[in-house]
Order: C-alpha cells, then sequence, then structure tokens
C-alpha cells in the first residue's frame, strides 16, 4: 500500500512541477511589455510613468515632439497609479519583463542599479556638471550615471503662509531666525475646546517630519551618515534637532498630530484655512491654486535652525531610466537625453510645477517668470546634499515619522527614540546590502 | 477492509459475472481522476508555493538581485527582536479575539431571530438581505467603508454632528482606527455565518423542544441548554472557519488605513505582504509567513480538540 501511495504521490509531483514549470516559463518574444516590433515596421519602446494629470500631460506633449521627429520610433506610453506604481516596476524587473523606459524616484535608482538592470547613460562626467548635486545622487552608482533625473525634489527650506494671519496677529513679515519662527507659530496658534482649530506652524506630514529632522542636524555642521551605510543618530545634532521638533507638538502647541496619517496633505489643510504656516515642498502650490483656487498665500523661505545657511537634505526625485532588457537600449537611451534637453525639460518643468534639476532650466529667466512662486526654492538649490544611500525610503521615513510620534507624545525619551530610530534603520540598511 | 476480504476470497473470473477486482481498479482510477484536477490546483497553487516560501526562509533574497544567501535561522532570530512583527502579531490577535467573538454573537443572535420567523418569503428575504454584503469584493467594499468614515464628509461624522458631538478620526486614530476597521469586516462577513447557522439551528429536531417545554423551560433554558449543545458541531466549523478567514485578514487593511495610524491596524497579513514587495525582504517575509502558519495551524487544531463532539441525532 504504502509503496502504492509513493507511486501515486510521486506522479502527481511530477505533474504539479511539470505545470509550474510550464506556467512559469520565460516566455520570450512575446512580453506585454517588452520592445517589439511597432505598427509599420516601427521600433516600439514602451515607457512607464506613474498617473499624474499634469505628469502625464506634460509626457504625452514631449512624447509626440519626439515620434514626430523620429518617424521610425513609436512609443507606447503606459501609466500607473502611483500607490502600486513602485511595486509594479519591482515586479516587472525581477520577472526579466520591464518597460524599455521608465520613470522612477531617484531614491529606488540604486538598487536597481546595484543590481545592473539599467543601463548606464554615456556622458555622465559632462552631465554631472550641468545638474545639482541632489537630484542626481540616487542616479549615481560609483561614478556612474544611470538615468536622468527630470525634477528637484525639495520639500525643505519653503513653507506656505497666510499673509492675512501674520497681519491679523500684529506680524509684519514672515520670520527670519528659527526661534521668531517658533514665537509667530505660537501666536498664530487657535485652539479651542476640542483642541488646536489653526496650526501656527504645521510640519507634521509623512515627508516633513523626517526631512526637517534631517535639515536640522546638516544646519548644526552635523551628519547623520556613519560607516558602511549606517544612519548615526546618536549625535548632540541629531539629540537637538529631534528635541527641537518634539518641543514644537509638546511644549510649543503649534501643531499637533490628529491629522497625520489622514486622508488630506497638510497643504490641504493650509489652503482650507487650518493653518497658518505649513512646511511643504513647493510642489503643493498648485494645489492651491488650482484645486482651491486661492491666491491669498506666500511661499516663503524656512529660516535656519542655526546662524549657518539653511542646509537641506534632499531626494533625487522623478526621472527617467532605460532597462538594461530592453531590445532598443540606443533609442531608448536617445529619448531619455531629448527629455533632458535644456529646452524640453524647460517645457516639462513649467507644465509639471517641478523645481529643475539642471541648472541651466532653473536659471532660466523664463521659468521664474512663468512660476514666480518657485522663486523660494530656485534661492535656494546650492544648498541642497543628497539624502544619502537610503537602501528603503518608505521604511526609512516611516521608522523617524513612528518613533516622532511617540517621542512627541511623550511615550519615548529623545535618547531612546533616536538608537531605536537608529537601530531599525540599520537593520534595513543591512538586509539591502 | 471487508471489500478487500471479499475481493480476495472470489473464485476468480466467473462468466457471466462482473470481475469485482477490475470494477474496483476502475472505481480507483475514476476516484483519481475526478481528485485529479483539484489535487492539481492545489498542488501547483497552494503545496509547491507553501514548499517555496519554507526554503526561502532561509534565504535572504531580493527578486531584483539574481543570487540569494544563505543565512540559516537568521530570518527566524530576527522576528524575535522585531518590535514591527511582535506588534503585528499583537494586533492580528487582537483582532481576531474581538471580531470572531462579535461575529460569532451577532450571527447566532440574528440566526436565532431569522429562523423563528414563520412567514417564508419574509424569511428567505431576511436571509438573502445579510448575505447580500459577502457578495461584494471586500476591497469594494472596503473603500465605500473608507468614505463613510471620511473626517470631513464623512457618514459617521455627520452623523456624530447632527447629534453635536465632535467629529472623529475613524481611521487616523490610534484609539478608533482598528475597531473601525472590524466593524466594516463584521458588516462584509456576516452573512456566511447567519446562513451557517441558520442551517445548523434547522437540524435540530423539534422533539427536543418540545421535551423542553414539556419540562417547563424557558426560552432561554431551551437555548441555552438545548440549542446551544446540539449547535456544536455548527459552531466549531463557524469558528474554525472564521478564525482562519480573519487571521488572514488583508484586503480591508490594505485598502483603509495600509497598517497606521502607529502600526496600530498593522496585521501580520499586511506586513509579511509590504516586507515581501515593498521592501524586497522575500527570505524574512517568508519566515514570518512559516510562523503564522504554524500559528494558524496550531490554533486550528486546538479549537479541533476543545469543540470536539462524540454524539449524534
Amino acid at each position: 500500500m504504502s509503496l502504492r501511495y509513493f507511486k501515486i504521490f510521486s506522479v502527481f509531483a511530477l505533474i504539479c512541477m511539470v505545470f509550474l514549470l510550464f506556467g512559469c516559463a520565460k516566455n520570450d518574444g512575446s512580453d506585454a511589455s517588452a520592445t517589439t516590433a511597432g505598427s509599420a515596421g516601427k521600433t516600439k519602446l514602451v515607457f512607464w510613468s506613474h498617473q499624474e494629470d499634469a505628469i502625464m500631460n506634460a509626457y504625452k506633449a514631449l512624447i509626440a515632439k519626439y515620434q514626430s521627429l523620429h518617424p521610425d520610433i513609436e512609443i507606447a506610453y503606459q501609466t500607473f497609479p502611483y500607490d502600486v506604481y513602485n511595486q509594479k516596476l519591482k515586479a516587472s524587473f525581477s520577472a526579466k519583463n520591464p518597460p524599455d523606459i521608465a520613470e522612477m524616484f531617484g531614491t529606488w535608482v540604486p538598487e536597481y542599479s546595484k543590481n545592473g538592470a539599467l543601463v548606464e547613460i554615456p556622458g555622465g562626467e559632462q552631465l554631472r556638471q550641468e545638474y545639482y548635486e541632489a537630484p542626481l545622487g540616487g542616479y549615481t552608482l560609483n561614478g556612474k550615471l544611470y538615468g536622468l533625473p527630470l525634477e528637484f525634489n525639495i520639500e525643505n527650506g519653503g513653507m506656505l503662509i497666510h499673509p492675512q494671519m501674520l497681519k491679523d496677529q500684529g506680524i509684519a513679515s514672515p520670520p527670519s531666525t528659527w526661534d521668531e519662527l517658533v514665537e509667530d507659530a505660537k501666536k498664530l496658534t487657535v485652539q479651542d475646546a476640542n483642541g488646536i482649530k489653526v496650526k501656527g506652524f504645521d510640519f507634521v506630514s509623512s515627508d516633513n517630519i523626517t526631512f526637517t529632522f534631517l535639515s536640522l542636524i546638516l544646519q548644526q555642521n552635523g551628519k547623520y551618515w556613519g560607516d558602511n551605510d549606517h544612519v548615526n543618530f546618536q549625535t548632540p545634532e541629531a539629540q537637538k534637532a529631534m528635541t527641537a521638533l518634539t518641543s514644537l507638538i509638546a511644549t510649543d502647541k503649534v501643531a499637533d498630530l490628529t491629522t497625520f496619517g489622514g486622508e488630506l496633505d497638510t497643504s490641504d489643510y493650509f489652503f482650507q484655512g487650518s493653518s497658518a504656516m505649513t512646511y511643504r515642498g513647493p510642489w503643493t502650490i498648485a494645489a492651491g491654486l488650482n484645486t482651491y483656487k486661492v491666491k491669498d498665500f506666500e511661499y516663503v523661505p524656512v529660516p535656519s535652525f542655526t546662524a549657518n545657511p539653511p542646509s537641506y537634505a534632499a531626494e533625487s526625485g522623478w526621472g527617467l531610466v532605460a532597462s538594461k532588457k530592453g531590445k532598443h537600449q540606443e533609442a531608448a537611451v536617445d529619448f531619455i537625453k531629448f527629455m533632458s534637453s535644456d529646452d524640453n525639460l524647460l517645457e516639462w518643468n513649467q507644465g509639471t510645477f517641478t523645481v529643475p534639476a539642471k541648472k541651466a532650466v532653473a536659471q532660466n529667466p523664463d521659468y521664474v517668470k512663468a512660476n514666480p512662486y518657485m522663486k523660494t526654492p530656485l534661492d535656494i538649490l546650492e544648498l541642497g546634499q543628497w539624502i544619502g544611500p537610503i537602501a528603503d525610503r518608505d521604511f526609512f521615513f516611516k521608522t523617524i515619522n513612528d518613533h516622532f510620534q511617540l517621542m512627541a507624545t511623550g511615550q519615548e525619551s529623545v535618547e531612546s527614540g533616536l538608537q531605536q530610530i537608529e537601530k531599525t534603520i540599520n537593520d534595513s540598511q543591512d538586509q539591502h546590502k | 477492509m471487508k471489500h478487500d476480504a471479499a475481493a480476495s476470497s472470489s473464485p476468480g473470473i466467473v462468466p457471466g459475472i462482473p470481475n469485482r477486482r477490475g470494477e474496483k481498479g476502475r472505481g480507483r482510477w475514476f476516484i483519481y481522476l475526478s481528485l485529479a484536477p483539484i489535487l492539481l490546483l492545489f498542488g501547483v497553487f497552494a503545496f509547491i508555493p507553501i514548499g517555496w516560501s519554507l526554503g526561502l526562509s532561509v534565504f535572504k533574497y531580493n527578486p531584483l538581485s539574481a543570487s540569494a544567501l544563505f543565512v540559516g535561522a537568521d530570518n527566524y532570530i530576527r522576528m524575535l527582536g522585531d518590535s514591527i512583527f511582535i506588534k503585528s502579531l499583537w494586533v492580528t490577535f487582537k483582532f481576531v479575539v474581538i471580531a470572531v467573538a462579535v461575529n460569532i454573537l451577532i450571527t447566532l443572535m440574528f440566526a436565532v431571530a431569522i429562523q423563528r420567523i414563520r412567514t417564508g418569503w419574509l424569511r428567505n428575504l431576511m436571509r438573502t438581505v445579510f448575505f447580500l454584503p459577502t457578495i461584494a469584493p471586500l476591497a469594494g467594499t472596503a473603500i465605500v467603508w473608507s468614505t463613510m468614515f471620511n473626517y470631513n464628509h464623512g457618514l459617521f461624522n455627520i452623523v456624530l454632528t447632527q447629534f453635536h458631538m465632535a467629529p472623529v478620526q475613524w481611521l487616523s486614530d490610534p484609539h478608533y482606527a482598528l475597531y473601525s476597521v472590524i466593524l466594516m469586516t463584521l458588516w462584509a462577513d456576516i452573512g456566511y455565518n447567519i446562513v451557517l447557522f441558520i442551517a445548523g439551528l434547522d437540524s435540530i429536531p423539534d422533539m427536543y423542544y418540545e421535551a423542553a417545554i414539556l419540562d417547563g423551560a424557558s426560552r432561554w433554558h431551551s437555548f441555552w441548554h438545548v440549542t446551544l449543545p446540539l449547535l456544536r458541531r455548527t459552531m466549531l466549523f463557524v469558528s474554525v472557519t472564521t478564525v482562519v478567514s480573519y487571521f488572514q485578514a488583508f484586503a480591508q487593511f490594505q485598502t483603509m488605513t495600509k497598517g497606521e495610524p502607529f502600526n496600530e491596524t498593522r496585521v501580520l497579513a499586511l506586513h509579511i505582504y509590504e516586507q515581501a514587495f515593498s521592501n524586497s525582504n522575500m527570505g524574512y517575509a517568508s519566515a514570518m509567513a512559516t510562523v503564522f502558519l504554524i500559528i494558524i495551524l496550531l490554533v486550528t487544531l486546538l479549537q479541533l480538540k476543545w469543540g470536539r463532539t462524540e454524539w449524534e441525532y
């Protein structure tokens, strides 16, 4: 009996394996997203990006322009919701079935470049001179470029303010020092029986807690990277930075945690009048102008934490990479270079309300003329430093945000919280080596 | 065994009488053929992935990388010091205990109430109404409930405001988030158990109730001493399937809270998914999945042991 069962089981296992092998077999030549011959013998390039109206429209316009200049090339443009885009990319590259050209957030790129999944962009030395440091960081590996950034992703240095709210409290101009910022924020905060009704200075967003913390360290001439791609948050600068941040919630009470993790962005609350000053990137200006149709706000510099210039950490933002699995890598790189020409980048940055990563575009008077609100971020682009070799961006930010909430609510001391953050992030860094 | 003995003592091939051994062999092949599709399905999509996952759990493996590093028990040891894993385990147990207890209580009450309805069409209507939410995809239901939990324009806060009460951050306040998801899960899921309990109640012979009435038992006594003990088999099935299903709860958490705030809704299934597909820690995620599998297995075995019945009616 047992021998019979063994035979039956063996046959069953064999059949399962056959099905599995057939199911998972590599499907050369018929990949849905791989380069294929397009209509009328054209070279077809598949290009993926995340979904955002302004960004998609800007891509479509430049794709049409490229195709008219290159009639032999057809670009199949496919978009995906932001929430699933990162995982979609990972799945396609893992399955060796990626698009020819992919829009990637700069912080995601090292995971792909170090695993040999991306094509090197030629002329790296020259290109490095043409771009700011922070946007290039994520696209660089061992001195080589594996993609080109389209934007300078900046969440620091500028804040949204309601000038009328400041005026109503007798504040003549935006704060010029950190102490003034805290004092003004206290005056601007409005409380009622249910808690804070209008926040004086809102920085409690998933991006800005971390970015502000890192920037306060840099503004003390401190560092947060140690050896071996490990973070070091045991420095006096880190302690002072986190103490100052948690004090804004616990002691100064100019903001709270009630809206953190909610459906709306801090900029939405600002444009709805629930905060007087909100620390957020300039990309939020478009929402105010286009969605909320408000104009009674300004985008002004955030003062430095110290007497030093307001240095800050910045991620490498959205950019384009070419897949090494693509059959027409040269054409893919050519499209990326076309997108990165000064004129096309100017058009893209203006259309998407993003800050230019390329110096020539940022310094083009036409850019600031079309986007006067961008003057504040443009003035501090040189002060931006690349955030560093973060292995898992979401995990890094989430770890700091989670412990920040514990520290701000007194459930964890600043010292213990920073130790926990450091340990957790360094474990994650090690896992990705 | 009796059939085997009979077969072995049969006098071989007798003209005009069907060959029992051949009949039995054909019968067995029919069984194998009938079972083959479902076994194949389980084999390819359940047994092999489980085996693969067990193997992966001793490797450090990023799907983007060409190679995997053997790390032995490191992934399992790492779990002991992973505060998020421990927290998600706690959240999972909290969710399962509360949701299963409330589910069984509510569904049993509804089932008893519906079973007492004597009008046939009304009874069927009630059964259908309660079963309807289970037809809708859970992710879609979760999106609808997210809009009802919306702080500014959600139904629940509109109702609270009507009663001059302060609005609540249903999904982003650590005190309410898990209970909000439990509420949605119960609404979406109680239909199955109501139908199962009604079937169980229908199968209890009336003579036991008649005997209880003759003995002067009240309705409560009948329920406590007749209905509940005789529902034990149904109760065991309902509790085992509900516990297993709630341990695996994922869609509503992924759609409504993504584990936030403060990891207060980070159930283990969601944590495993994020480790595997967001953080690319396939090996670690597989190790957690293995531990999770063992936990569910143990809980189920305990339930089967405690709920075992030796009688029939």
